[in-house]
């Protein structure tokens, strides 16, 4: 999985362009995805052209086929919220394009409802935040740039009661708020494996645009790889004392971890949950270390289940 | 039956289930990690009903009162302890994971109805949940993007639903955060043999 880490960053471009080029034909069905890339101001299949748009201001080296990876490997900072919202649009239209929405729009709404809800407790409650049921029946939660939260079905029915809901949401919203994603995209862009993803993708992304191949390739891989455990240990953390905020029992994280920790990696609902986080214990660990006795005194809201609160709205 | 689903292990349960095996799978088998009081409620105050040792065996009931578990005891004592006082039985899950998760695969389609129909890598594995394969092979789909923004609520909604369902907000310190578990250096530096992904 390693690659020479001497490569440099135009040969690398120049290969991804020639490669997106070579497959352009199939670009017709994934049209519609493009278009939003190209009305920000790009041409197809021209890095350059669209380097101008996603960075904003001139684009002031046209023709040098900078992209996503010169974007990205600036810095995080350089992706205004605007950009960053597209970004995770994108990474969204990938998560959705492996499970549908679940039909149940009361619970898609529900879960907005309660999400919407913690994220104005969060340090960014002005993003268009998105939460997202997927029709799954596996076990996993996901979230996106600029307020994309996705939870599986298979997790809400698991959940004993909506604090442990709500800690998950508060989980993810922190992975936004620290903008974790696309931190993991740029050490990604900068350690040079870029290409070879978007070159091991382009038989099955279907995408002849260079930035549109790039993204899909860092989301893929973003979400079958997983974040940086400092990042998780972090969402753990920050995610408890946000779920207080919001007024829900913090142990709901807790308790989810702990259920977690008895599920085995080889069980086929929890494989990629499993695969793609730290072990249950070491986040157990880490949290109790943090957490000590200091949020017991937020403990004392009544349980309420995803069922009686559904239940409730019908009536 | 809500009450054993959410035990994590409800594959598992399943499986024990189909198979014919007792009745008992919900009740996970827990130790204790150290040394601590058998609460008769969930308070550090409530009254003690015995010592619980460290490492000894308690059966957790799914039952949970803020950071409070409620747990029986061998002899069949009941009462609650601390959740960070409970740990996971040791070595015990993996290996009686394995052969739950083997009968599992071969049961077949018991789960497959929802997801079976919509994945094509389902085939390899039975039947399971959004693996890393779905990812690979996920064309976008913008369209759901779209018509999931149309489900978006915003603020005022927000707060009008914690007003129904009398959640308040407050104030709570940020967490300190705890030394690193393992002193595996590098910080910053992408690293893909120090991912999580193995």
């Amino acid at each position: 999985m390693r690659l020479p880490p001497l490569l440099s960053r135009a040969t690398l471009a120049a290969t991804a362009c020639a490669a997106a080029l070579a497959f352009a034909p199939a670009a017709v069905h994934a049209q519609g995805m493009l278009n939003l890339l190209n009305n920000l101001g790009g041409a197809k299949n021209s890095g350059g052209g669209l380097l101008g748009a996603v960075v904003g201001g001139p684009a002031n080296n046209a023709g040098q086929g900078e992209d996503l990876i010169g974007l990205l490997s600036r810095s995080v900072e350089s992706i205004d919220e605007p950009r960053e919202i597209e970004i995770g649009r994108q990474l969204a239209s990938v998560l959705l394009g492996s499970k549908p929405l679940h039909p149940d729009m009361q619970l898609q709404r529900y879960v907005n409802q309660l999400g919407r809800w913690i994220s104005l407790q969060s340090e960014r409650p002005g993003l268009p935040w998105t939460f997202i049921v997927l029709d799954d029946t596996g076990y996993n939660a996901f979230a996106a740039p600029g307020g994309y939260v996705f939870v599986t079905k298979g997790l809400i029915d698991r959940c004993a009661d909506e604090s442990e809901l709500a800690g998950i949401l508060a989980h993810e919203i922190t992975h936004v708020t620290a903008k974790h994603h696309l931190h993991a995209m740029r050490k990604t862009a900068q350690s040079g494996v870029l290409t070879q993803l978007v070159a091991s993708q382009i038989k099955t992304s279907a995408v002849g645009n260079l930035v549109a191949s790039q993204l899909f390739a860092l989301g893929r891989n973003l979400y079958a790889r997983g974040l940086d455990q400092t990042d998780e240990f972090q969402s753990d953390r920050n995610g408890v004392a946000l779920a207080a905020r919001a007024g829900f029992d913090p142990y709901g994280l807790v308790a989810v971890l702990q259920q977690l920790r008895t599920a085995t990696p080889d069980n086929p609902m929890f494989t990629l949950a499993l695969a793609t986080h730290p072990p249950a214990q070491a986040r157990l660990d880490q949290l109790e270390q943090a957490m000590g006795q200091r949020l017991d005194k937020y403990t004392g809201t009544q349980p309420v289940t995803v069922a009686q609160r559904l239940g409730a709205r019908k009536k | 039956m809500v009450q054993w689903l959410h035990r994590g292990a409800l594959a598992v349960a399943l499986a024990l289930g189909a198979l014919a095996a007792p009745a008992h799978a919900q009740q996970d088998a827990a130790v204790i990690k150290r040394a601590t009081e058998l609460r008769e409620s969930p308070a550090e105050s409530s009254a003690s009903l015995g010592a619980l040792a460290a490492d000894s065996a308690v059966a957790r009931t799914g039952e949970r009162k803020g950071s409070w578990v409620k747990v029986r005891t061998p002899q069949g004592a009941a009462g609650w302890v601390h959740m960070f006082d409970v740990g996971a039985q040791s070595g015990a899950a993996p290996a009686s994971g394995n052969a739950a998760t083997g009968g599992l695969r071969s049961l077949g389609g018991l789960f497959g109805g929802n997801s079976g129909s919509t994945t094509t890598a389902t085939a390899t594995v039975g039947i399971r949940g959004l693996g890393a394969e779905d990812i690979a092979n996920a064309q976008p789909n913008p369209a759901a993007v779209s018509q999931a923004e149309k489900l978006r609520v915003n603020a005022d909604q927000a707060r009008q639903f914690a007003g129904t369902a009398a959640l308040h907000a407050q104030r709570v310190e940020p967490l300190p955060e705890p030394p690193r578990p393992t002193p595996s250096g590098g910080g910053g530096q992408f690293n893909p043999d120090t991912q999580s992904a193995n």
